[in-house]
């Protein structure tokens, strides 16, 4: 089965929302007097957070997305994931694709972890047979040994990054899309998550990855997208980038 | 035209995904419970507190024995829960799914179904107990066939009610406000623990226009053992088709807005 990841032009905007835009008797009284006056107030605040993006992923990339902090790259992430419909563009997905974009999204904290992971599973509609076969392997690879029986408030954020991961990569897809939590893991679970995502490669899958890690994009990535203020400011491949970052 | 399919594709999204609401509907439920002595059996103590004490400040009021209104009374609170009571939840629909909606692509009307389906086990839970009651008491009634075809239709007006309430409630903050006091005020205005004979004149011809009452009434008479009158039914297929629209109309224009009002 072939997968893909095609964008064109895509721009997101984000409306933020005063406490004034937010009163029902502010938008009846503007309605009244033709509705300029959100504007005019600045209410309602668009913030362009990804503009014009474009790119094409096909079997086999693992795309790094590099930026400073708020340089869009997890509103993109959240684009690719479908979270938010861009405002303009196109975004052509093909293959079942599972996102892990924020820390901890998604967990019970109140259930145990073998109960997260059962309901993950749930989630993405896996097959109860599947998930109990796959229970082995995430509990062991996410190390977690015996605190996979614990509730996960009682994990620390490390232990959270460790199960978040092994479900999202247990669980056969095609596509990943993570963001930078990872880094909460130590050097060693760093390393392993690493050397795992490369062997998607050989499953012919697709990777992106949000990350402010160095290192992880030389180690897992072959294409590198920077973003500045929503737009690309570099695409090419992991050794351009680190040619150029050399400069 | 491509919004018009999204609308009709997310309806449809939303029933395929029936599995997983039915199932994160009943795990909810039951954490809900979770570490409460009495666990489900707290709704039930909930109704039937709440219609002995109606029965009998009623009862005194009008002079008449407090059984002799207690399964109106007591089957009319519990219609009350799919019939209006949802409407507060409805209004906080999307903002209590937030964190879901910004981390998993799913349809608006998933976030509807799963709450209509907890909704809907509330109703189920409460109901085998209000069987218990009235058959201690002796004033138990086999329901009728029709329950059959006017819960699925009360429940579908329901969902389409949170839909669109649900929609602009995240929007506009004001509106969860507004429903909390609505819902206390439809709450007397609906005769649910008083009868429309009792209300004579132009009060009772203009409570008779309240939808809600009639699409009680679907839910109650079956359950006490009568055939509603087919003045309900019509008021009942009527609102479905309005509301149908209206809603439809709802997802089309602000289907892709909901999750950045958040």
């Amino acid at each position: 089965m072939s997968c893909s990841v095609r964008l064109d032009g895509v721009t997101l905007d984000y409306f933020i929302y005063s406490v004034r835009a937010q009163s029902l008797r502010n938008a009846v009284f503007n309605l009244a007097v033709g509705g300029n006056l959100y504007k005019n107030q600045g209410d309602v605040t668009v913030v362009r957070a990804v503009e014009n993006v474009s790119f094409n992923l096909v079997e086999g990339d693992r795309l790094a997305l590099v930026g400073h902090n708020g340089s869009g790259k997890t509103s993109l992430l959240k684009v690719i994931a479908g979270i938010y419909e861009p405002a303009k563009g196109r975004v052509d997905i093909q293959g079942s694709l599972t996102s892990m974009i924020a820390h901890g999204a998604g967990l019970d904290f109140e259930a145990s972890g073998l109960e997260n992971i059962r309901r993950i599973g749930a989630m993405r509609l896996i097959p109860k047979k599947v998930v109990e076969s796959r229970i082995d392997a995430i509990v062991d690879f996410s190390e977690l040994g015996d605190f996979v029986r614990l509730p996960v408030k009682t994990f620390s954020a490390g232990m959270m990054a460790r199960l978040m991961f092994a479900c999202a990569t247990e669980f056969d897809a095609d596509i990943l899309v993570l963001d930078e939590w990872l880094g909460a893991g130590d050097a060693s679970f760093v390393q392993k998550a690493s050397d795992r995502m490369h062997s998607f490669v050989d499953k012919a899958k697709i990777v992106i990855l949000g990350t402010h890690n160095f290192g992880m994009v030389e180690r897992v990535c072959n294409k590198v997208i920077e973003l500045e203020s929503g737009r690309i400011v570099f695409q090419g491949s992991t050794e351009d980038w680190i040619a150029l970052r050399k400069h | 035209m491509e919004a018009i399919q999204g609308a009709f594709g997310d309806i449809i999204w939303g029933v395929k995904l029936a599995p997983l609401w039915l199932k994160l509907g009943w795990e909810q439920t039951l954490a809900r419970f979770r570490r409460t002595v009495l666990g489900p059996f707290w709704l039930t103590a909930n109704l039937l507190a709440i219609a002995f004490a109606l029965s009998f400040v009623f009862g005194a009021l009008l002079g008449v024995d407090w059984r002799k209104n207690f399964a109106m009374i007591i089957t009319g609170i519990l219609s009350w829960g799919i019939a209006g009571a949802y409407l507060s939840d409805a209004a906080n629909v999307f903002i209590s799914a937030g964190d879901l909606m910004q981390t998993m692509k799913l349809p608006l009307s998933f976030h509807i179904f799963l709450m209509m389906f907890k909704n809907f086990i509330n109703f189920a839970a409460q109901l085998i107990a209000l069987w218990v009651v009235l058959g201690l008491m002796g004033l138990g009634a086999v329901p009728t066939w029709e329950l059959l075809i006017s819960l699925p239709l009360v429940l579908a007006i329901a969902c389409l009610v949170s839909l669109i309430i649900g929609m602009p409630a995240t929007r506009f903050r004001d509106i969860n406000q507004t429903i909390l006091f609505a819902v206390q005020l439809l709450f007397f205005i609906t005769p649910i623990f008083w009868s429309p004979s009792q209300m004579g004149g132009k009060r009772g011809a203009i409570l008779s226009l309240n939808p809600f009452a009639h699409v009680l009434e679907l839910v109650r008479q079956p359950l006490l053992g009568r055939s509603p009158s087919m003045i309900h039914w019509e008021w009942g297929f009527g609102t479905f088709i309005v509301l149908s629209i209206v809603a439809m109309g709802m997802l089309v224009l602000y289907r892709k807005r909901v999750v950045f009002w958040l």
